[in-house]
């Protein structure tokens, strides 16, 4: 009867946060949204510098537009808890014996982060496995999840930006 | 006798340079080139680029798929020229076309420069002849880009579906080795959907696997980049050289997929016939 209860009680604080996690990306979706609104479209081009200028400038709006964004805004402290269980589950067992494999064939780099700034240039971006992927919830097409060294990070594409992160999320 | 020795040398170097076309440059085939981890802008990344010139004179191929790490370093425009449009000038004068693929060195806003035909996507299909290609992003293969896959896969009816992308499912490379995670997602889709070959690149030499689960594997990381010595084979390597840079001429007809592998001195290091499998036997050399 307790664990149940208790079983109960786990999968409505999981609910509430994915929920709250899907409330904050819709949000920023909407501040990004107005930014993008700024720009004009990007095309395939023959122009590296206009893609370059394009990237900037989209920064440029992002970081206006949430100059005050802390660590953590997103991934607060419950959501973090959240996704390390998450991971965590993920990265057991046979699965998860592949999945660290991955990490390591993806040129793991240990970075200091930074909201509101870019993923350093010349700098390789390491590949998310699949299985984390699949585990994390669903996230527009414009963010992604990406990993530096253990850390988990929430990177706007387009605007090469770091929108926030979790230190260690990645279970050693 | 130094006289005899220098002449054999200077023949063999001529040779080399001016090596034997080993494709048949059948009717009505799809021609094409591969390079991955090219974009370092240094010599050797020229001197292949000059090599794949000389090829196309014989073999003039259309087109060629690029395996990621196509810009190493800084993405400004001097980066694009250096490291893309100068080296493989020739060839874009020609009218060769360049499909790439993303790999972790570069910036997923490459999709936007346009002599990458990637159409502004990060995964992305075109066909030629009886091939469709289906190049992937490795670096995040998320659930949609599987959904995606399966999709554009089971929609395909061309005799030849040819993956490329960046991150190989199979490699004796010392360095990084296979990505079995990638694996474990990407190969029963590929089984189930009749996929015939896949190029990858990341791992900075040239492999070519023995057949696995009915799919020809090969990787060629090594158009700009070289790890020397970088493999450990396994007894699933059909073919392997860490020695120099190289390249991949491809051609398909009908039921066959020929390959010619060169290195940056122009010497053939690998070719052969290969039958769609679960057609008739082949041969290689």
């Amino acid at each position: 009867m307790h664990r149940m209860l208790a079983k109960m009680i786990l999968v409505l604080a999981v609910g509430t946060s994915v929920q709250d996690f899907e409330k904050r990306i819709a949000e920023y979706g909407k501040l990004r949204q107005s930014a993008e609104a700024q720009l004009p479209h990007l095309k395939p081009t023959d122009s590296p510098e206009a893609i370059a200028q394009r990237e900037h400038a989209f920064a440029q709006a992002i970081r206006g537009a949430r100059e005050d964004a802390r660590q953590g805004d997103i991934f607060t402290p419950e959501i973090a808890a959240e996704f390390r269980r998450m991971l965590g589950d993920a990265m057991r067992g046979l699965r998860g014996a592949r999945v660290e494999k991955s990490l390591q064939h993806a040129e793991p780099n240990a970075l200091k982060l930074h909201i509101n700034e870019s993923y350093p240039a010349g700098v390789p971006l390491q590949s998310t496995p699949p299985t984390i992927l699949s585990s994390l919830p669903k996230l527009p097409k414009q963010l992604e999840y990406r990993i530096a060294g253990r850390d988990l990070v929430l990177l706007d594409v387009d605007a090469n930006l770091v929108i926030d992160y979790i230190v260690g999320a990645i279970p050693e | 006798m130094k006289r005899l020795v220098r002449l054999v040398l200077a023949a063999s170097i001529f040779f080399a340079a001016n090596g034997e076309l080993k494709l048949p440059l059948k009717s009505k085939s799809v021609r094409f080139a591969v390079i991955g981890d090219s974009g370092t802008g240094a010599k050797p990344q020229y001197e292949v680029g000059a090599q794949m010139e000389k090829y196309h004179a014989s073999f003039p191929f259309e087109f060629a798929i690029m395996l990621g790490d196509n810009l190493y370093g800084g993405e400004r425009e001097s980066d694009f020229l250096k490291k893309f449009e100068a080296p493989y000038k020739g060839l874009l004068d020609a009218g060769v076309k360049f499909y790439a693929s993303l790999g972790n060195h570069d910036k997923p806003n490459e999709r936007f420069y346009k002599p990458f035909n990637m159409g502004g996507q990060r995964y992305y299909t075109f066909k030629n002849g009886d091939a469709q290609f289906f190049a992937l992003d490795s670096n995040y293969v998320d659930p949609e880009q599987l959904s995606w896959l399966v999709k554009q896969l089971a929609e395909s009816h061309a005799s030849w579906k040819i993956c490329f992308f960046h991150h190989p499912l199979y490699s004796d490379g010392k360095f990084h080795g296979p990505d079995t995670d990638l694996r474990a997602r990407l190969e029963p889709i590929f089984e189930a959907n009749g996929v015939s070959a896949v190029f990858s690149g990341h791992e900075h030499v040239y492999e070519r696997i023995k057949p696995q689960h009915g799919i020809y594997y090969f990787v060629l990381g090594s158009a700009g980049e070289l790890r020397l010595h970088g493999l450990k084979p396994s007894e699933d390597m059909a073919k392997g050289f860490d020695t120099d840079q190289a390249f991949i001429l491809v051609e398909i007809a009908e039921d066959i997929l020929y390959f010619q592998t060169i290195s940056r001195a122009g010497e053939t290091i690998d070719s052969g016939a290969l039958p769609k499998l679960g057609t008739t036997p082949g041969s290689t050399q």
